[in-house]
């Protein structure tokens, strides 16, 4: 009996504890796999936060306070107006993104950094239809924002705006991308039918003060530059839930372009144009609906009613593809446009010119 | 032999669920689909948070309009004081449950007569003022016969970062209760009210009217701050303010305490630490309060304090700003032992401070029903307390107080400071005989039991 016991045991025992080892293994091994990466279905014994992204962000947004001096005719003596703002330093060099009626017009503008140092900026540039504008400090040790070129953003999104909202002092605000691609915020201008910026719609309250100021993901990374004078324009009382933000790829390239030349420079064609599926050909593009009788496409012999699917060698799918190639194309450069008149097709060749040239 | 490692394999799932139960214990929680809810942690905390209403009377002033002096003579009153009944609403905390104490802020039941307080389940209760400060704008409450409350936890708002999520639960507009979530936008704000004392958790979670006195919660349901104010007229714009639970907590310990607010006074008076200002101390940080004065005889005297020295933390926490050092001292009570983190000469160091009571505002009646009527202020040098005004037919002015009498003893035992009299007066069982100097003479005055 007690040898036939003892295979039992054995049999029992050696699994068993087999079993405890690899209890124990994984009960060690469990806490140190749920810290590697995201696991959304079990909880983090830290609650969620974002202070980690204000950490890395916020330190690179930066107060604007501008000064204008104005005397009229019959001014005694001169007045003085104040405007506030916000800015997103960008480089080590210190250029700084902010919004464009933060600085336009303005005699002084001075940057407060989050440690507390206060300085004279420069202007750099300033782009009016996508209401940015560039400054720069001289200043050492500069705390630069995260910024990622390949950055996606989806609606869903969190994110944190990040500004001086009524000189408060530093504030931040937590919501979702709402909606990409608002068009038609910015000033309308020539040139195609829409306006020339692709905003983000988010419900992170922003006030003013913030405009200029940065939209960052949860990552801390640059989404947008936020502009709070976008959101009178679709209502005139104040609303709640809806503000917008310049997007980080554009307001890069804006930046890239007033760095080199001072100004941003965009091509102009001269049409209106509205969004068309042409059902005889069945593909997408744009239905001329009005163009400019001196304008590169009027030369270029573009008639009322032609439908144009292809520029530049790119099919056309939307007005804001086609603003955007056309904008990017530096004057005097000359863009292949492919339509059809009826169910003609036919092509010419536009010889872009400068917008604001002739208008 | 599959049975076996069947079988085997049971204390090890026992072990594993052992520890997904300790993390479930976590209140960020998900539901059956993974995705994150704050529901359980809300059905915990929400009973805590109740609403409250109010009715009162407010008497309003109005001058006279001149013709009524033509009309009635120059015996006509000035003034006309009409008392107009009110209503209001508003939202308050359950912090004690046995003892039925609810937070709520001052201006909620400012003026109020009749206070009732209704649950989450719908029941009600009348509830009295146990103390309230107008400064910081808290109010602790009572609510009459409790039973089978729920209390909050309480958490430490000093450890709240930019950037963490909160819940506002509150009742809004009287719609009932209502949770709403953001993020702490900012700490340590303050400077709105100058007779204020304010060291706001800044959020944008939406906080709108009748919010007021409701809870701020984190993730876990912790209670991390008392709703208190907006900025902007029509509604939330994303700006909401609430007093730190901490703060809160020290107030609310001094009205259980004495039955009031006792202010700790530290004795000195400066402003923000500015960028030219710490180059001109050559200080190589920017925030922090800085000291121009120290008030001759106060606790920041007594402790060694300096003009000159930059306050840039209270018992190891940072201070930005002057403001935020008023509010932090001003709120922990008189009597309390503080350590302050000093620069002096661009060298760090700590000082030990015993906070004093706010002197000038002593008011006798608190101390002694027979002193009522009279105000008190220390006297130079812990020589007594100076009777710095007496309402005349005051119960201590038929007592015999007059003003600038100092009172320098209390049955024989010596009077230095208001807080010491304080003190004596409230340990001293019976008839009490007060040692008052008045001119060069000395006499006693006997205050009736």
């Amino acid at each position: 009996m007690k040898k036939a016991s003892h295979p039992l045991i054995q049999l029992i025992i050696k699994p068993a504890l087999m079993g405890l080892l690899v209890a124990a293994t994984v009960i060690g091994v469990l806490p140190f796999v749920s810290s590697l990466g995201p696991q959304p279905h079990v909880a983090d014994p830290q609650p969620a936060s974002y202070a980690q992204a204000v950490n890395r962000a916020s330190p690179a947004v930066v107060n604007i306070y501008t000064e204008s001096i104005r005397q009229g005719p019959f001014d005694p003596r001169p007045r003085s107006s104040l405007r506030l703002g916000s800015g997103v330093i960008m480089d080590s060099r210190g250029f700084i993104l902010t919004a464009d009626h933060v600085v336009s017009g303005v005699d002084e503008i001075r940057v407060a950094l989050q440690d507390g140092r206060l300085m004279g900026a420069q202007l750099v540039g300033s782009d009016r239809l996508t209401d940015l504008a560039v400054l720069r400090i001289d200043a050492d040790n500069l705390p630069v924002i995260p910024q990622n070129n390949d950055i996606q953003t989806r609606v869903g999104d969190v994110v944190l705006a990040i500004g001086n909202p009524y000189n408060l002092g530093q504030t931040v605000t937590q919501g979702i991308i709402s909606a990409t691609g608002r068009a038609g915020l910015a000033e309308r201008t020539g040139g195609l039918s829409s306006g020339y910026s692709d905003f983000l719609q988010m419900d992170a309250a922003i006030n003013e003060g913030n405009s200029g100021g940065a939209l960052v993901n949860s990552r801390g990374e640059l989404v947008g530059i936020n502009n709070v004078s976008f959101q009178s324009q679709i209502a005139n009382r104040a609303t709640t839930g809806i503000y917008f933000a310049v997007p980080y790829r554009l307001a890069r390239r804006i930046m890239q372009q007033i760095i080199s030349d001072g100004v941003v420079v965009r091509g102009y064609i001269g049409i209106t144009a509205e969004q068309h599926y042409n059902t005889n050909q069945d593909i997408r593009g744009l239905l001329i609906s009005a163009v400019d009788p001196q304008g590169p496409a009027a030369n270029a012999g573009i008639q009322v009613g032609d439908f144009i699917y292809e520029i530049g060698g790119e099919p056309i799918q939307s007005v804001n593809q086609g603003l955007d190639i056309v904008a990017e194309t530096r004057p005097g450069e000359v863009l292949d446009v492919l339509f059809y008149r009826d169910v003609r097709p036919m092509q010419a060749r536009v010889r872009i010119s400068r917008l604001g040239d002739n208008q | 032999m599959s049975k076996l490692k069947s079988l085997f394999l049971i204390p090890c799932f026992i072990l594993l669920s052992s520890v997904s139960v300790a993390q479930a214990q976590i209140p960020l929680a998900t539901n059956s689909d993974g995705v994150p809810t704050l529901a359980p942690m809300l059905e915990e905390v929400t009973p805590a948070v109740v609403n409250i209403s109010v009715e009162g009377k407010r008497v309003t002033r109005q001058r006279m309009p001149e013709a009524f002096r033509f009309f009635f003579g120059p015996n006509a009153p000035q003034e006309e004081t009409r008392e107009q009944p009110f209503r209001g609403l508003g939202s308050g905390v359950i912090i004690d449950a046995e003892a039925g104490y609810v937070v709520t802020n001052n201006h909620v039941i400012d003026d109020a007569t009749d206070i009732t307080v209704t649950l989450k389940d719908g029941r009600q209760f009348s509830a009295r003022v146990l103390g309230r400060d107008e400064q910081t704008d808290v109010a602790l409450l009572k609510i009459d016969n409790p039973r089978d409350l729920t209390a909050i936890q309480i958490g430490n708002s000093d450890a709240m970062r930019v950037g963490d999520f909160v819940v506002a639960i509150g009742n809004p507009f009287g719609l009932g209760q209502t949770v709403t979530s953001g993020i702490v936008s900012a700490l340590g704000r303050g400077g709105f009210g100058p007779e204020r004392l304010e060291n706001f958790i800044q959020t944008d979670a939406a906080i709108n009217s009748g919010n007021s006195g409701g809870a701020l919660v984190d993730l876990r349901g912790n209670l991390i701050g008392i709703n208190t104010a907006i900025l902007g007229r029509g509604g939330n714009i994303g700006i909401g303010f609430a007093i730190p639970a901490n703060m809160m907590k020290n107030l609310v310990d001094q009205i259980l305490e004495f039955g009031e607010v006792r202010r700790g006074v530290l004795g000195v008076r400066g402003g923000n630490l500015t960028q030219e200002l710490a180059d001109a101390l050559d200080i190589s940080r920017t925030r922090g309060a800085w000291v121009s004065e120290v008030l001759a005889d106060g606790a920041a005297e007594r402790a060694g304090i300096q003009a000159g020295d930059v306050i840039v933390s209270v018992d190891g926490n940072d201070i930005q700003s002057f403001t935020e050092l008023a509010a932090t001292v001003g709120t922990m009570g008189a009597g309390r032992k503080v350590t302050l983190g000093v620069i002096r000469d661009g060298e760090a160091m700590n000082i030990d401070v015993e906070l004093l009571e706010r002197e000038a505002e002593a008011a006798a009646a608190t101390m002694h029903a027979a002193l009522q009527g009279a105000q008190l202020s220390a006297e130079g040098n812990n020589q007594g307390v100076r009777i710095t005004s007496v309402d005349e037919g005051s119960p201590a002015h038929r007592l015999g107080l007059r003003a600038d009498d100092i009172i320098i003893g209390v049955n024989r035992q010596r009077v230095s400071s208001v807080s010491e009299l304080r003190r004596l007066l409230d340990n001293t069982q019976g008839v009490v005989a007060m040692h008052v100097r008045r001119g060069q003479s000395t006499l006693y005055l006997v205050l009736p039991n």
